[in-house]
């Protein structure tokens, strides 16, 4: 492990890639990204590199519109995202470090800034001046419509396929209304759209046009089809009457179809395909509902507060079952066969395998089968004209460009069934490499911005306040309709409360070496291990920053160090200290637009 | 064995205890230590509501003296909460930061009161009875109070909606059919509660629930879904129990709904065992998982979990039947719960 030994610094010299603008830094030393992607955890998982605690901190001052756009810098839809993200952020948040309590309501608090901005709220763009190309996107997906906001305010004439009578795709037609009203999402669609992007419904690429004939209009195609095409479980039983795919019987109840699900329903699948379905059975009349993993709910690739709303309206998670064969009756499910399953390590000892228990079938009764097991990308629009990765369509590497010049791919059809906010910002990138084969140069890059900061109001207090939980619709009145939106979302009141929990993981603090006496009182202070007594720090292979390495003996100690990924920002060292010497820095993870 | 080996039981329940004297018995050179977070000694946690009706004084509820650890040299740690386990390099993560080493780990933890979820959000409004510490936030709450509602239920909640109504109180009892533990309750079970209550003035609701409840100075109001509205001192909340497992996730131990142990009590993880409420059993008979409940089960798997650890190969099988009287109907139950 390469070392780099303590120095005293004084500061003052700024090193090559370091750009100063007055009180404030841009720089794209590999030091500054390392750290960034240390200390901001949430930036750093968020898959669009959204300003985590910069919008939270909007949200404390209650400047919501602020906040909504802090948001739309880098993922076009916050009022969306803030009802159905993934939220990969709130996995990685310090708050929920085992010592620490549990993750800030991040998602939650992007809807309430989407929800409590003003009416009146100025929407920001920035446009480049027009190029005169022009691009064609199949999929008015997350991924596309985000792809198409970009390529417009780069300047170039963008036009949207979409297959479906409505732009949206997944969103439009595979999330229920309950969770995400149409309302919101048409409104932030339409503040894409409304930047002159030619959108043409009900336009099936490969069977109203060829993607041959596409080029040959473009100057360049970006597929974000994304994955439309269910997996198949091929088990015996699955061509019975009440049996479903997951993704089709969401799309005709989101087309306002009321399938009979009878009164019991089973649903195979641990996604969010497979919840909504559960949930979307039990508004359609049945009464007992299961949800039936192979593995367990630690394995179900949703969050918490979604398996929470499925329990709420007493939807059944049964772990450790297989689906064995479907039963029916002239040509109707009547029942399921499950065999149980235990857990084995794969073979590399890394992760988990279900493995089914020989001779442990049982049959449960079922009116309804329900197989929510994930989709692929259906790639028949290339007419075979493309090379593939298993069924996903392939790319270059490190880059959009398929094997057919000009034409782009980006999203789920590439990188198989993901997430919203991965989507969008897999279509943001694809526009990105884009608009650098049309000008010659990128033209958007992501820069670190440091700018000196102060002692924030946030108290000690603040550490120990218990997350806000979401109101939502009582039971008894979500079940009546398909739509009602279950999570009510934040009031200012409750959304204030809940801002105040974030420790503000942006701020940087730091001992001026050359002033600090070794006092010690920064340490006596500390809520946690975060000031150590260093000999060294750790150089990563790309040159970033990693493990600060602790003296083990006061004589080997060459400075007192603030360790930044265990810093929770309580500012207790920053008060106590005799000398003044810890400083206050903020530290943010932007893109900067290139000005001519 | 070497002779500094280090047996850790995380909880101080029956399972916990019975595990730690067995341990005790069969090495007598090696460190045994008992972890909880509980800061009371190990007590008869179904004499609690006698405790807080004062038929029984604090140490009554005790099940052994303190001596009697130091004289088995059993280290007693209370009042500690393990927050992480890293089986990997076999340490304990104590929430006051401390790291403790192990060789070998039973986890005892036992179980929690359950919420269902549509309740969770008024869950700061209710007082439980399943910890000695429960019971003593409870005890000077409880003599002043008038008017108790109780949301449930299980054995307990039967047994203590009757203590109640013998001292005097104005009991409401909200019936949740699905939440009844350890068993689930059948129609004929439910109507003889309901029978049963209103021969004591217990006000039932079988059918209708809060939705919502909030407080109101001392006291807290309850809108039933039918419009109803109750004006309650205090609120208890039993609807089963859930196995603490918590603190597990993430470590790489397999869980369901309990830790997962196949039948000698071993997780997937080398030298980890779990036994009592919080073990999720394999039953090569049956094919499945089940969870144990009760004092003697737990009991029983502690001394199992016990003589694995130290090499013995023994197989756990669910205890004998027993018989219940649920308000004159008698139940059969194994006090084994198919999850």
């Amino acid at each position: 492990m390469k070392e780099k030994k303590m120095t005293v610094s004084k500061g003052g010299k700024l090193s090559a890639g370091k750009k100063r603008e007055g009180n404030v830094f841009f720089s794209e030393d590999p030091r500054d990204f390392g750290y960034a992607k240390e200390n901001i955890p949430c930036q750093d998982a968020c898959p669009a590199h959204t300003n985590i605690p910069g919008y939270i901190r909007s949200i404390y001052e209650k400047h919501y519109g602020r906040a909504y756009e802090m948001n739309r810098m880098v993922n076009i839809l916050p009022g969306v995202l803030g009802r159905i993200c993934s939220r990969p952020c709130e996995l990685s948040c310090r708050h929920g470090e085992s010592d620490l309590g549990t993750s800030v309501n991040i998602c939650h608090l992007k809807r309430s800034c989407a929800d409590l901005k003003p009416s009146w709220h100025m929407i920001k763009e920035e446009f480049y001046a027009p190029s005169g190309k022009t691009v064609g996107i199949i999929g008015a997906g997350p991924a596309g419509l985000a792809a198409a906001h970009e390529l417009a305010i780069l300047g170039h004439n963008v036009t949207l396929y979409e297959a479906m009578d409505k732009p949206g795709g997944m969103l439009m037609y595979g999330i229920p209304a309950f969770r995400l009203p149409r309302d919101i999402l048409n409104l932030e669609i339409n503040n894409i759209l409304r930047m002159g992007i030619d959108l043409k419904t009900g336009v099936n690429v490969g069977r109203d046009i060829t993607l041959t004939e596409l080029i040959d209009v473009h100057d360049a195609v970006l597929s974000t089809v994304g994955c439309q095409e269910p997996f198949n479980l091929d088990l015996p039983g699955e061509d019975l009457d009440g049996v479903y795919s997951g993704l089709d019987f969401v799309i005709r109840v989101n087309q306002g179809e009321r399938i009979p699900v009878g009164k019991k329903v089973a649903v195979i699948g641990g996604g969010y395909t497979a919840i909504d379905c559960a949930r979307l059975a039990i508004r359609l009349g049945a009464e007992e509902v299961s949800v039936n993993l192979r593995k367990t709910e630690t394995f179900m690739r949703i969050d918490e507060h979604e398996k929470h709303e499925a329990k709420t309206e007493k939807i059944k998670i049964n772990g450790l079952v297989a689906p064995f064969q479907i039963n029916g009756t002239d040509g109707k499910v009547t029942s399921i066969t499950f065999e149980r399953t235990r857990l084995e390590f794969t073979k590399d000892g890394k992760g988990r395998n279900a493995v089914s228990i020989p001779d442990s079938a049982f049959a449960a009764p079922v009116d309804t089968v329900i197989l929510a097991v994930g989709q692929t990308p259906d790639t028949g629009f290339t007419g075979g004209k493309i090379e593939l990765n298993g069924k996903r369509i392939k790319t270059k590497a490190g880059s959009y460009e398929t094997g057919i010049k000009r034409f782009y791919a980006a999203g789920d059809c590439v990188t198989g069934a993901t997430n919203v906010i991965t989507a969008i910002a897999e279509g943001r990138h694809a526009a990105h490499e884009i608009d650098a084969v049309f000008v010659g140069k990128k033209r958007i890059t992501e820069t670190i911005r440091t700018e000196t900061a102060s002692q924030t109001d946030r108290s000690r207090n603040d550490d120990f306040i218990k997350a806000s939980v979401m109101p939502t619709l009582e039971v008894t009145k979500r079940l009546y309709a398909l739509t009602g939106e279950v999570e009510q979302g934040y009031d200012d009141k409750i959304a204030g409360e809940e801002s105040k929990r974030c420790y503000l993981c942006n701020l940087r603090y730091f001992i001026d070496t050359s002033q600090c006496i070794y006092c010690s009182a920064c340490i006596d202070v500390a809520p946690r291990d975060c000031i150590k007594i260093t000999r060294a720090v750790e150089i990563k292979k790309d040159g970033a920053y990693g493990e600060l390495l602790s003296a083990t003996d006061w004589s080997e100690g060459l400075a007192i160090v603030i360790d930044n990924k265990r810093c929770i920002r309580c500012g207790k060292c920053y008060e106590v200290c005799p000398m003044h010497c810890i400083h206050i820095e903020k530290v943010e993870l932007i893109e900067q637009k290139l000005e001519a | 064995m070497p002779k500094f080996d280090h047996y850790i039981i995380i909880g101080n329940g029956p399972a916990g205890n019975s595990a730690a004297e067995v341990l005790r018995m069969h090495d007598d050179q090696a460190r045994v230590s008992i972890i909880s977070d509980e800061g009371f000694p190990y007590y008869y946690r179904h004499m609690l509501c006698e405790f807080i009706s004062g038929k029984k004084k604090e140490d009554a509820l005790k099940v052994k003296p303190a001596s009697d650890y130091k004289e088995k040299n059993i280290r007693m740690r209370l009042g500690q909460r393990v927050e992480r386990i890293e089986p990997e390099t076999k340490t304990l993560y104590l929430k006051h930061m401390e790291k403790v080493k192990f060789t070998r780990l039973i986890l005892a933890t036992g179980a929690s009161p359950h919420v269902v979820p549509s309740l969770s959000r008024f869950e700061k409004h209710f007082s439980f009875m399943s910890k000695y510490s429960d019971a003593l936030k409870v005890k000077p709450l409880l003599s002043p109070a008038r008017k108790v509602a109780i949301l449930g239920g299980d054995l307990v909640s039967l047994k203590f909606a009757k203590m109640l109504s013998a001292m005097k109180k104005e009991v409401t009892f909200f019936l949740y059919k699905d939440c009844f533990y350890p068993f689930e309750l059948t129609a004929d079970m439910a109507s003889a509660i309901e029978k049963h209550f209103s021969g004591k003035k217990i006000k039932t609701f079988a059918d209708i629930f809060p939705s919502r409840i909030e407080s109101k100075g001392k006291a807290f109001e309850i809108e039933t879904e039918n419009g109803e509205n109750l004006t309650v001192d205090i609120i208890f909340c039993f609807m089963g129990m859930r196995p603490n497992i918590n603190f597990i996730q993430g470590s790489g131990i397999d869980t369901e709904r309990g830790v997962l142990v196949d039948e000698h009590l071993k997780t997937n993880v080398s030298d980890i065992y779990a036994c009592g409420d919080c073990a999720q059993i394999y039953n090569p008979e049956l094919k499945n998982y089940w969870i144990s409940v009760g004092w003697e089960n737990a009991g029983i798997q502690g001394e199992t979990a016990a003589l694995n650890l130290l090499g013995e190969s023994k197989v756990i099988k669910p205890s004998q039947k027993k018989i219940l009287d649920v308000e004159g109907l008698k139940v059969n139950t194994s006090w084994w719960k198919e999850l």
